[in-house]
């Protein structure tokens, strides 16, 4: 043994200068941990063990102008799967009991890939209380299944308005993408008509639910006792300019026919019926669409994802004939003096343009009247190209009436810059003006712009903007919010629409062509159209508007492949200015206060 | 010499009182990370039982007259190593381990108890009559006394116990006097094992340093090439062990490494704990508050992560209490062991200190996150009986060491 060496001081130094440098490194570390970078670590713990469970907010509903639903919400059971969890020797089990032909989950499961295998992906929305207690029951054998309650769209209020209302559906990846700070993968966005215009009001604000989890990411209990949740804010509610007896009667209507309707009120532009049929059942979209229904709905030869309304290109037959009235007696080319005789048609050039009567000599009053060919293919060349053109534009033709769902065509407005484009300079003739002047050849117009123009007639040049939103409840201040009509004169004078609304008076009230619809309480004036059509028959077509000294209502109806519009478009036409114009006594007394409290603002203001 | 009555003449609160607070505070960190525990949540009650046997245990070594540690040194020693080839073939894995004898739903560790049989052995072996410490022979014994279970615990594989032995050893022959020449011979072979996993220029480097250091020892020819040629097999055996290992315990000596390389492996259990006691600030989240405790982020934190339950519901307050207890623990073992009545006695105590230090370190080190993860439990505070029980009867040795420092046998 080496005495002077065991335990020798310097040993005994060197194990103290050890001990205590550990020990302080260790208050030094936990000063460091604890006190310097506590806030830093208290974050990461927080992260850590709280996670946050959203829920959808309802989407506002739409009422229509007297406050009657037209769109509702209602409770629903969505069925999901989170793939990184879930076993897919599940998935026949799931299909059958959902109803789901084979093959429909993985299909699901593709479309999905883009997304994070760890979000839960909707399979199914609203399924039964059936599919519910079965899940409950052998929750523990279907890992990556479960399901919440959300609420879907309820439609079950008598309108159908599929292509105004729109869809919403769970936010394309494309979309996402441009909007990642107002979205989460997951979250519902309108996709179009009014649910997609109107989105940011209607959305509402998600809901915010801490909770508690484990590191295995289970569930242990509510965070803070549940006092930093956030509770979901409602969407804002719409009060629609819609009214829902025109509405109705509209879609009764059209129920076996295609084409479309558009009634507005013509002191403010609100539009009180729209329809572009055949129409497609917004239901099949409040559940997971599936692709089965996709295609369906695109292949079908009727093609009801269109909106014809807004999108289509109609010639709009003798309804145009008004423009160019308007452009000569405004612009003095002609007076109520100036006739043409009427032989049945008009020889120009090698061509002989017919005319469905022998109408002798005619005034541009009767001859809107009586819708005389000859006299506008004539009034036509008086006019000029250019003149037509440009009182065409004033009416709203050839460019959108920045309808607030947007998806519309400009129609096609010929003019000489359009025939030196299309057929180059100098290689097109006069003749090509003569059909247009009874609203043939190229000439292509939407039945939105045909309601605008109609409306512009009614109310002496004077409009709004059309438009479908008439007052919204912020939910957030819970004030009533008015839209303000974007208001629009085009500057023609009320001399000129007089004569013109006269001649539309005697259409319908005297020997003109819609003497069918004639009616001493509702009052119409209007214009029957038959619209060539390259595939079939003629369309039907008819514009006008109610009451004659104080009008409340222009309305356009264009039915495809039924012939004169006389026959088919004009009664319908009236039809919905009934329903609009003569509330039943046997409504709600509410709605009538409301009608009359509207309708006699209205006269007021005028 | 007189021999004195006085209460704390026999009995060394300062050792005692430490040791119960740090129980104290284990029990309680073990039923917070255990009371809402799916599988854990008896542990408790079962801890509670361990401190009563441990307890009882300390009382009886603290009785025992004291040559009985000398004379029973062999023997202990001798059956540790029994266990723990018997552990090898018949033990029950736990937590990829070979280190338990399952007994009536407890476990038994013949790890711990080599811890005591290897610290007396050492001491006896050391301080019998005219052993030469700077003799070649001698420390090579030494060596091997402490090598046997360090070889048996790898092959369970516990790293962490090992590291441990390895501690002691070195400790003990340090403190019984070998010369700087002689702990050169039986340090440098570690520190090349340690180069050497770190790459080869590492152990290349490693290999040069103890060429120059040779050199500067200016010994003969003979030891010179005796002492290099264990350096490098050994650097060699050691590779061919790394290479060996369970995917589990590379997987463990690499991010030992690099900590940062494997966030979600044993690298997460670090930083979840690193998480939850800075997190705990200075007064804490409040007992049975800690969410990074009550939500269970780290697997079995009642065992090796025990004291990141202290620092998360105890905060920094608590954290201190705990090391400082250790602290005095420490500061006072190295007292007595300058007046202990013999060389045996003092080497004991020595190992005592080494072996809680060594754990203390290592495991509180771990959950600062300032030493690598390795499974060690903290000594008194970490569930666990044979830990608790053979810390107990060592310090039960301790004491019994210092009521007799007086007596002449």
């Amino acid at each position: 043994m080496n005495d002077s060496l065991f335990g020798s001081p310097i040993r005994r130094r060197i194990v103290y200068f050890i001990v205590i440098s550990f020990f302080s490194l260790c208050v030094l570390q936990l000063f460091n941990m604890q006190i310097i970078q506590q806030p830093r670590y208290s974050e990461k713990s927080a992260e850590n063990s709280v996670k946050p469970i959203y829920q959808m907010a309802p989407r506002g509903v739409f009422y229509d102008r007297f406050h009657r639903i037209l769109v509702g919400n209602k409770p629903s059971f969505t069925l999901r799967i989170t793939p990184s969890e879930y076993d897919k020797k599940l998935t026949p089990y799931i299909e059958a009991i959902l109803g789901a032909s084979p093959g429909y989950i993985d299909k699901i499961l593709k479309q999905n890939e883009l997304y994070s295998k760890f979000l839960p992906r909707r399979i199914a929305k609203d399924v039964s209380y059936k599919v519910i207690a079965w899940y409950e029951e052998n929750m523990s054998k279907l890992p990556g299944v479960d399901y919440v309650m959300e609420t879907r769209r309820d439609y079950s209020f008598g309108v159908m308005g599929s292509h105004m209302f729109g869809y919403s559906k769970e936010i394309p990846m494309d979309i996402f993408q441009q909007r990642k700070d107002e979205y989460s993968i997951g979250d519902e966005i309108g996709f179009n008509g009014i649910e997609k215009s109107y989105e940011d009001m209607l959305r509402g604000n998600k809901g915010t639910r801490y909770v508690l989890v484990d590191a295995k990411q289970k569930t242990i209990g509510p965070y803070k006792n549940g006092t930093e949740d956030q509770n979901t804010v409602k969407g804002d509610d719409l009060t629609l300019t819609i009214d829902k007896d025109a509405q109705q009667v509209a879609e009764e209507a059209f129920k076996d026919k295609r084409g479309a309707v558009v009634a507005l009120d013509p002191a403010n532009g609100e539009i009180l019926a729209f329809l572009s049929a055949p129409q497609y059942d917004l239901n099949d979209f409040a559940k997971v669409t599936s692709t089965e229904i996709w295609n369906q709905l695109n292949n079908d030869e009727e093609r009801p994802m269109f909106n014809r309304a807004t999108m289509s290109y109609y010639s709009p037959g003798s309804t145009f004939k008004m423009v160019s009235a308007i452009a000569a007696l405004e612009d003095g080319i002609i007076d109520t003096t100036f006739k043409v005789n009427c032989n049945g048609g008009f020889q120009f050039g090698d061509h002989y343009f017919k005319c469905l009567g022998h109408h002798g000599p005619i005034n541009v009053i009767h001859a809107i009247e009586h819708s005389c060919n000859t006299f506008f293919y004539q009034l036509i060349l008086k006019n000029g190209l250019d003149r037509w053109s440009l009182y065409a534009n004033k009416f709203g033709f050839g460019k959108k009436s920045g309808l607030d769902i947007g998806e519309e065509t400009a129609g096609i407005l010929p003019s000489t810059q359009y025939y030196d484009k299309v057929y180059g300079k100098g290689k097109w003739t006069k003749g090509f003006l003569v059909s247009l002047g009874i609203g043939q050849g190229e000439l292509n117009v939407t039945p939105m712009q045909l309601a605008e123009y109609i409306g512009l007639i009614a109310n002496y040049g004077k409009t709004a903007k059309p438009h479908f939103l008439k007052d919204y409840q912020d939910i957030k201040t819970s004030k009533l919010v008015n839209v303000k009509p974007q208001y629009y004169d085009i500057g023609i004078s009320r001399n000129t629409f007089d004569i013109v609304r006269k001649a539309l008076y005697l259409v319908v009230n005297a020997s003109g062509t819609a003497g069918n619809i004639r009616s001493q309480e509702l009052q119409i004036a209007g214009k029957t159209g038959t619209a060539q059509n390259t595939q079939g028959k003629e369309h039907s077509v008819f514009i006008g508007f109610a009451p004659y000294n104080n009008p409340k209502i222009a309305i356009a109806v264009i039915v495809e492949n039924a012939g004169h519009g006389n026959v088919i478009a004009a009664p319908i036409a009236r039809d919905i200015i009934k329903a609009y114009l003569q509330k039943d006594k046997k409504n709600d007394p509410k709605i009538l206060a409301g009608f009359n409290s509207t309708l006699s603002g209205k006269l007021n203001a005028n | 010499m007189q021999i004195s009555y006085k209460l704390q003449d026999r009995f060394d609160f300062a050792i005692f009182i430490p040791t119960i607070i740090l129980i104290i505070f284990g029990l309680l960190a073990i039923f917070s990370s255990t009371y809402s525990h799916p599988t854990a949540h008896g542990n408790f009650q079962k801890q509670v039982f361990f401190v009563v046997v441990s307890i009882i245990a300390f009382l009886i070594t603290f009785s025992l007259p004291q040559r009985t540690f000398n004379v029973f040194a062999i023997g202990i020693y001798f059956a540790s190593l029994f266990f723990l080839v018997a552990v090898l073939i018949a033990g029950k894995t736990i937590f990829g381990a070979k280190a338990w004898f399952g007994i009536g739903g407890f476990g038994f560790q013949p790890s711990e108890f080599a811890k005591l049989g290897t610290i007396l052995m050492l001491a006896s072996w050391l301080t019998y009559k005219n052993r030469d410490i700077n003799n070649l022979k001698d420390i090579g014994v030494a060596f091997m006394i402490g090598f046997a279970p360090i070889m048996l615990i790898m092959l369970e594989p516990d790293t962490g116990t090992s590291i441990v032995f390895s501690i002691i050893t070195v400790a003990i022959i340090f403190w019984s006097g070998i010369s700087l020449f002689g702990m050169f011979v039986v340090i440098s072979p570690l520190i090349v094992v340690l180069a050497s996993m770190l790459g080869t220029i590492a152990f290349i480097i490693a290999l040069l340093l103890v060429v120059a250091a040779l050199f500067f020892f200016k010994k003969d020819i003979f030891n010179c090439v005796v002492v290099f040629v264990i350096n490098l097999s050994s650097g060699f055996f050691f590779d061919y062990i790394y290479k060996v290992l369970k995917p589990h315990q590379q997987k463990r000596i690499l991010t030992f490494l690099d900590p940062t390389s494997d966030p979600l492996g044993s690298g997460y259990n670090a930083l979840q704990a690193k998480v939850a006691i800075g997190s705990g600030g200075i007064l804490g989240k409040g007992y049975l508050h800690g969410n990074q405790t009550q939500l269970r982020f780290i697997p079995a934190q009642w065992t090796d992560f025990i004291y990141c339950v202290i620092g998360e519901e105890f905060g920094f307050i608590g954290s201190i209490i705990v090391i400082t207890c250790f602290f005095i623990i420490f500061i006072r073992l190295l007292k007595l062991s300058s007046n202990a009545k013999d060389q045996f006695s003092v080497l004991v105590i020595i190992g005592v200190l080494t072996l809680l230090f060594s754990h203390f370190a290592i495991n509180v080190g771990m959950n600062l996150g300032i030493t690598p993860v390795i499974g060690l439990p903290l000594p008194f505070l970490s569930y666990g009986g044979s830990s608790l029980l053979v810390n107990m009867i060592l310090i039960g040795i301790v004491l019994n060491i210092y009521k007799n420092r007086k007596l002449h046998t």
